[in-house]
């Protein structure tokens, strides 16, 4: 065939109807899930604990679940577009890994009542879309624990992301865990302005370093920078999601790490009966979703046994990190004595404790 | 380390991946062609450098690869830009794009893997130095790039080659009825920045964080881009304009983690706005900064 102008049309309109028509890919019995995650599922990190989540998936029911991850898909337009063609390709049960996608997606669980979509991080919901998230300050409550009993200098750190409730959150968290166990200490913050820049991490972690802080907290760090940092210059480092002790064999102080399986399988077990319905899930060590692994050898015996011991207080619920007095970075006092805060207030946080040196950007 | 010997020392890591891909670009540019596509030939280039790195366990290997790969990505930009006399902003957005996305792709199977950093090389004598030492003690690669920048100096402004480079971008009609072969200079040239921009990239993924993650160049190739711009085609103002950068980058983490009053946004957008401040101040000569642009940047010639 020429390559002329109407031989082009003819051939591209033809391809055009083939993309279209509804071809019946998959069989009927057959519950197609797509994952979508904004950076690369690699060994490591948060795209990696969604998709082990959905690896639960298929090892509970086999050929009757297909999983499609769709991975380093940006946020915005181009994600749209993708969503949408993964339900065009026959996917009721979408997983949604990221932040931004919650317009399209929401707009998606409107046009397709019958797919069901779980979000991360979001706050919207509809009937047939869920978000979810996990409640990680549970376990940087117990590293900093951890962390006060192995500091020589009083002083940790932090290498965060972006000043979003979630991040400081878990900082806050951290902070009342070590002032437990030390009320001295002190947590100094590097906020990055990157989910994703290993450089500038690095930087970030030496800068730390650099004032004496001896045990760094990589928050929402995707990739193992700050973590082969500190232990190149000796000091202890732990990070959320997945474990990185690999990178950091002496110094790696331990993970809060998430599980995904369970709230995955109960959601699509509801999916599949069709009693899906879409709730907001902030899910945490008693849902088995928040843990904490890989601890440090060098921990002291007694703040291990004072580490578990507040653990199982926060697998039954009977402890919360925000519980009263808690006094801000001012020294008013933010948290009335045996007041506990509500998840609407710990979700919009917006303040840090008493012992955060580093003024919180506005 | 004092905080002081951390930015000291810093400084000249942070700088030489943007100052490397710098120093290529003004080559690039002072033959009137704009190539675009840095960011992209860095991606490549740090990717390329990480996998025969990891492979091989020789890190010159992984620089040599990753020089090569940036030098046949520049030279689509070639076959783009001067055989087909494309547009020069677009061909160069193009393959950057098209670096990128090379770029992911190669490095995929190693994502989230790391390397042992090469050893540092203390300068005898000057590294031992009470407060200024830690500026002695850094890795080969940071040596060579400040050397290499007084090189292509010498180059530039005191050489025959240096001369025609320049008017092949001042007048390409003119040297070219002078029997100057334009084009081929301008490839020459263009490879040459496609060959620094793979090092740089190579040195961000093998040296400075030795790790694979895709999209770790993190717009530093559009640094090295806005670094020739504002140093006005000089060498000695794009070395200033990236120590700047890189100190003031330092400067920012430093006076977050130290507490500093200032909202991290802020400190974060310091070293762009201080920088092309300080630059735009330098050549503020408007003279001078006539005698300086490149007259024919951007514009493509066919002869």
């Amino acid at each position: 065939m020429s390559l002329n102008r109407r031989n082009f049309l003819k051939s591209s309109l033809a391809a055009t109807t083939a993309m279209t028509l509804p071809i019946p890919a998959f069989a009927a019995d057959v519950l197609n899930v797509a994952l979508i995650v904004p950076s690369p599922a690699a060994d490591v990190g948060w795209s990696h604990t969604l998709e082990l989540g959905t690896k639960a998936l298929e090892a509970k029911y086999g050929d009757k679940v297909k999983v499609t991850l769709l991975e380093n898909i940006a946020e915005g337009p181009d994600a749209d577009r993708i969503m949408n063609k993964t339900v065009a390709d026959g996917n009721t049960f979408l997983i949604l890994g990221s932040f931004g996608y919650m317009e399209g997606g929401l707009k998606l669980a409107k046009a397709h009542p019958e797919v069901s979509i779980l979000h991360a991080s979001g706050y919207k919901t509809a009937p047939n879309f869920s978000p979810f998230g996990a409640r990680y300050y549970q376990g940087t409550y117990l590293m900093g624990m951890a962390a006060a009993s192995l500091t020589k200098s009083k002083k940790l750190g932090c290498v965060g992301a972006f000043a979003i409730p979630e991040l400081i959150t878990s900082i806050n968290a951290f902070t009342l865990g070590a002032q437990s166990v030390d009320p001295a200490i002190e947590v100094s913050v590097v906020w990055v302005n990157s989910w994703f820049d290993p450089a500038s991490e690095q930087q970030a972690a030496k800068a730390l370093l650099a004032q004496g802080v001896d045990v760094i907290f990589s928050n929402a760090q995707d990739t193992p920078s700050v973590i082969q940092t500190a232990e190149e210059a000796g000091v202890y480092a732990f990070n959320l999601n997945s474990s990185m002790k690999a990178y950091a064999p002496k110094k790696y102080l331990g993970v809060v790490g998430t599980d995904w399986a369970p709230y995955f399988l109960q959601s699509v077990d509801a999916h599949m009966s069709g009693t899906f319905k879409g709730a907001s899930a902030w899910l945490s060590m008693a849902d088995k979703c928040v843990f904490v692994a890989d601890w440090n050898p060098d921990i002291p015996a007694d703040i291990v046994t004072k580490i578990t011991d507040a653990q199982s207080k926060l697998e039954s619920g009977a402890f919360s990190p925000f519980t009263g007095p808690i006094t801000d970075q001012s020294g008013a006092e933010h948290v009335a004595a045996g007041v506990t805060l509500g998840d609407d207030m710990i979700l919009s946080m917006d303040w840090h404790v008493k012992g955060v040196t580093t003024p919180l950007p506005k | 380390m004092t905080i002081l010997a951390f930015i000291l020392a810093g400084t000249l890591a942070a700088a030489t991946p943007m100052l490397l891909a710098a120093l290529g670009e003004l080559i690039v540019e002072r033959s009137g062609v704009l190539n675009l596509g840095i960011e992209g030939m860095m991606a490549l280039g740090a990717a390329i450098g990480f996998v025969v790195t990891y492979h091989t366990h020789n890190p010159y290997l992984g620089f040599a690869a990753a020089a090569l790969g940036g030098i046949i990505l520049s030279l689509v930009f070639a076959i783009l830009a001067l055989a087909l006399t494309a547009n020069q902003v677009a061909a160069g957005l193009a393959i950057g794009v098209l670096g990128q996305g090379v770029s992911s792709l190669l490095g995929k199977p190693l994502e989230s893997q790391t390397l042992n950093a090469p050893d540092k090389l203390p300068i005898p004598g000057l590294a031992d130095l009470p407060l200024i030492g830690p500026v002695f003690d850094q890795d080969v690669v940071v040596y060579l790039t400040l050397i290499l920048a007084v090189v292509l100096w010498a180059v530039l402004n005191h050489s025959k080659l240096g001369l025609i480079i320049r008017a092949v971008g001042e007048s390409p009609g003119a040297a070219r009825a002078i029997g100057f072969p334009v084009v081929r200079i301008r490839l020459g040239a263009i490879a040459f920045g496609g060959a620094l921009a793979g090092m740089a990239g190579a040195y961000a993924s093998t040296i400075y964080t030795p790790l694979w993650a895709d999209g770790m160049i993190a717009g530093r190739g559009w640094i090295a881009v806005a670094l020739v711009v504002f140093g006005t085609w000089q060498a000695g103002r794009i070395v200033f304009g990236a120590l700047l950068f890189g100190a003031l980058s330092l400067g920012g983490l430093i006076g977050q983690a130290a507490g500093v009053a200032l909202p991290s946004q802020v400190l974060a957008s310091v070293p762009y706005v201080v920088t092309i401040f300080m630059l735009a101040v330098i050549s503020s000569n408007r003279r001078r900064m006539r005698l300086n642009t490149v007259a024919s940047l951007g514009q493509s010639f066919s002869g």
